[in-house]
């Protein structure tokens, strides 16, 4: 019996992502159309409205769930189409053809695999998923329809063949993957558990664990493409654990059973494994250059296309989230200076909560409690614009607030005495002063929230950053695409303060 | 006409204006005189309720403005008020600062309020620093743009804090030039201040308030001839 074992990207938290794809089209969730309207929605605060993918066609769909991070069996053909490919899509495919299925494929975070099925946002799930004794109590599974095997991946110039090599050895394994179990079992070893693949391949690389455990396929692709490194299979019966990846479905589904008789059909004709095959041959394709920190920046050619289309919704978001974050800061403001309590208790608390508790934990809570809160499957980019936008008005509301108080008491006065109303006034003689007394402060809140955009990648918005995560798994390359979206970024910026300081001469011309 | 009835001021403890009653008839131009700290601006700014009056009934044309339920706004409309610090909105040119309010408040076209701004710029002698900024003005042609901003609402009554207090020398005689033309044409105005000689010339009556209190009420000639009360002699021998 051969060793499986899952060993999947486990990010902390997820949710149905960005990642849809139909197909009988391209990705579909990033259209302009769509796009204006999240601007729109954000903008106006309308919650509770917004779009959700919809197949066409009139062949019944089924929508299978993946998490497109894990080359050879789902990763995104970030060269080409743009599309979700893989070996898992392939048998995916080749099932809904022989049962008459349309099948559409949404992209989603490995850990809210489980919670869609739930959920029933997805009929079901291929993810290089393995049978746990958890997870049976939550969803019904296939047969096995493939069997990896555990290796253990080293510089080439070490040479460990079993586990039992690795004892006292500093072992690398993905948090939340059963290799963690696997090297549990090693005696005197220095467990080091990374969030993500590259990350433990680049800390075999500067030396700072010894060996890690992966599995066969990922084994492959990184030591192809880091030719200083090498992988041996682990032996049969070192720590078996008779798993293999099967289709995830949800509990009591009736396509259980069309699914195993349709498996068994592959393998009888020998379909299942051309497709194994062939998805294995395109790891072996895979070149790189020598190891070390030598950078080759011609594997990026062909990711160019995918990458800069996340300038776009990088700057889509920021402009979003600046916008709603200087509406909001600005109400809050007001709020503040008012006379009456109950606003300004509110404006107070509120800006004390959301300077008081990490960004990050803001932006989860939004994605992931406003589905079940408000029963409203929130989009990725509008949790994202939402949380950045509520989190920076808090800051801007006191630098407003600040600016409005440096405005000159007697324009106030005046303006009164000419019986403007207070909305007038606000809006057109006191704003005006105060936006121009904090502009510098007004830049350097969008300059970071342009720089901190990239934490939305967490929850799989398609902005710059998260296109190189892609990117780097692609390539089994840790810098290149990283290096690269850095001088993008640092590119915006300096463009965002040139802008800056356009604005600022106009503002100064009454001077 | 502005009624005045036992109206009282206090800050905190100390009590700013105490039982002043008066009234002020249309067309009547008043000079509001008096030491440092007697209250003079603070009468003044609780007549457009710039200060809300702690006791006490303020009515002008009458309309009740301590009554909550007027709509203070709208009566501050047809009331003009000109600062010691001019007060002008930086932010917008001369032309822009008198258009402003007649646009956004009376519902004037651009145009309208344009052409009309340009009237009273050329009454105020500064015709052509129409596209100027303030910042671009001396003291007195920012007084006198101030006057003319407050104009362009077409109040009946002006309301003067000090309006040559900030000033140079030099520049106090073309402000006073320009209160004085507006004086003669009939307009109810207040006007605090501490140019002696102006008061007495322009001014239909003067008030002299000492502590809070609204101590003498007389014509100039009589006023600054023969004061009834010692405190306002007093003062006289002082500054003139």
């Amino acid at each position: 019996m051969s060793i499986t074992f899952p060993c999947r990207n486990f990010a902390l938290f997820s949710g149905p992502v960005c990642e849809v794809i139909s197909y009988s089209g391209y990705i579909t969730c990033m259209t302009n159309t769509r796009m204006s309207t999240i601007i729109v929605v954000a903008i106006l605060l309308l919650v509770f409205s917004g779009s959700s993918s919809s197949a066409e066609g009139a062949k019944k769909t089924i929508v299978m769930g993946t998490s497109p991070d894990y080359a050879p069996y789902e990763s995104v053909d970030a060269k080409g189409s743009g599309e979700i490919v893989g070996l898992d899509i392939d048998i995916a495919k080749a099932i809904a053809d022989k049962l008459g299925y349309e099948l559409q494929i949404s992209g989603m975070d490995f850990n809210s695999l489980i919670a869609a099925l739930q959920t029933g946002r997805v009929d079901f799930v291929m993810s290089a998923m393995s049978v746990t004794d958890e997870r049976k109590q939550s969803v019904d599974f296939s047969k096995v329809y493939y069997v990896a095997r555990n290796t253990i991946i080293s510089k080439a110039n070490h040479n460990y063949g079993t586990l039992e090599e690795l004892s006292g050895k500093r072992i690398g394994v993905q948090l939340g993957s059963t290799q963690e179990t696997v090297a549990a079992s090693i005696k005197n070893a220095e467990i080091k558990k990374l969030n993500k693949i590259p990350d433990m391949i680049q800390e075999i690389k500067s030396g700072r664990i010894d060996a890690a455990i992966v599995e066969d396929a990922v084994a492959l692709g990184n030591t192809t493409a880091n030719p200083d490194l090498k992988f041996t299979m682990i032996p049969s019966g070192d720590g078996d654990e008779d798993q293999g990846y099967s289709v995830a479905f949800p509990k009591g589904s009736p396509l259980v059973d069309e699914f195993n008789e349709a498996l068994q059909e592959l393998e009888a004709s020998g379909e299942k494994e051309a497709i194994v095959t062939k998805w294995f041959d395109s790891i072996m394709a895979t070149t790189g250059p020598a190891g070390g920190l030598n950078l080759d920046f011609t594997i990026l050619r062909d990711y160019m296309n995918y990458m800069m289309k996340g300038i776009y919704v990088t700057l889509l978001f920021t402009l979003v989230s600046a916008l709603f974050g200087f509406v909001w800061g600005a109400i809050l403001s007001l709020f503040k200076i008012s006379h009456v309590r109950p606003l300004q208790w509110f404006a107070t608390a509120y800006t004390s909560v959301f300077r008081g508790t990490p960004l990050l934990l803001q932006l989860f809570l939004i994605y992931f409690a406003t589905p079940q809160l408000l029963d409203y499957d929130i989009s990725p980019l509008l949790a994202a614009g939402l949380a950045f936008g509520l989190n920076s008005a808090a800051y801007l509301s006191e630098t407003i607030r600040a600016g409005i108080m440096a405005v000159d008491r007697g324009q106030r006065e005046a303006a009164m005495a000419l019986g403007i109303p207070y909305r007038t006034m606000m809006i057109s003689i006191i704003f005006p002063q105060a936006v121009k007394n904090i502009l510098p402060a007004l830049v350097n809140e969008c300059v970071a929230l342009l720089k901190e955009s990239s934490l939305v990648s967490v929850i799989g918005v398609q902005d710059l950053m998260r296109r190189a995560t892609v990117v780097q798994a692609n390539t089994y390359r840790a810098f290149e695409a990283l290096l690269f979206v850095g001088v993008i970024y640092y590119v915006l910026v300096l463009i965002l303060t040139s802008l800056a300081r356009v604005l600022e001469r106009r503002l100064r011309r009454s001077d | 006409m502005i009624n005045v009835e036992h109206l009282s001021k206090t800050f905190g403890k100390q009590e700013v204006l105490h039982d002043i009653s008066t009234t002020i008839e249309s067309g009547e131009v008043v000079a509001v005189i008096g030491p440092s700290g007697s209250g003079k601006s603070t009468f003044l700014r609780c007549l457009n309720l710039l200060e809300v009056p702690t006791s006490g009934r303020i009515t002008i044309n009458g309309a009740d403005i301590t009554d909550k339920k007027t709509d203070i706004t709208k009566v501050r409309q047809g009331i003009g008020m000109v600062f010691q610090h001019f007060h002008l909105f930086p932010h917008m040119t001369v032309i822009e600062n008198l258009a402003f309010a007649p646009v956004k408040v009376k519902g004037l076209t651009a145009e309208e309020a344009r052409s009309k701004g340009k009237v009273l710029l050329e009454r105020v002698g500064l015709r052509d620093k129409a596209d100027a900024y303030p910042s671009k003005l001396s003291g007195g042609q920012k007084q006198r743009v101030a006057i003319a901003r407050s104009l362009a609402m077409d109040p009946d009554i002006m309301l003067f804090d000090e309006p040559t207090s900030a000033l140079d020398p030099e520049m106090v005689k073309e402000v006073l030039a320009v209160i004085r033309d507006l004086a003669s044409t009939g307009m109810t105005m207040l006007i605090v201040t501490h140019e002696m000689n102006f008061a007495r010339e322009a001014a239909d009556t003067i008030y002299f308030l000492d502590g809070g209190r609204l101590v003498e009420k007389a014509e100039p000639e009589r006023f600054f001839t023969r004061p009834q009360h010692e405190r306002a002699a007093r003062f006289l021998e002082k500054v003139l």
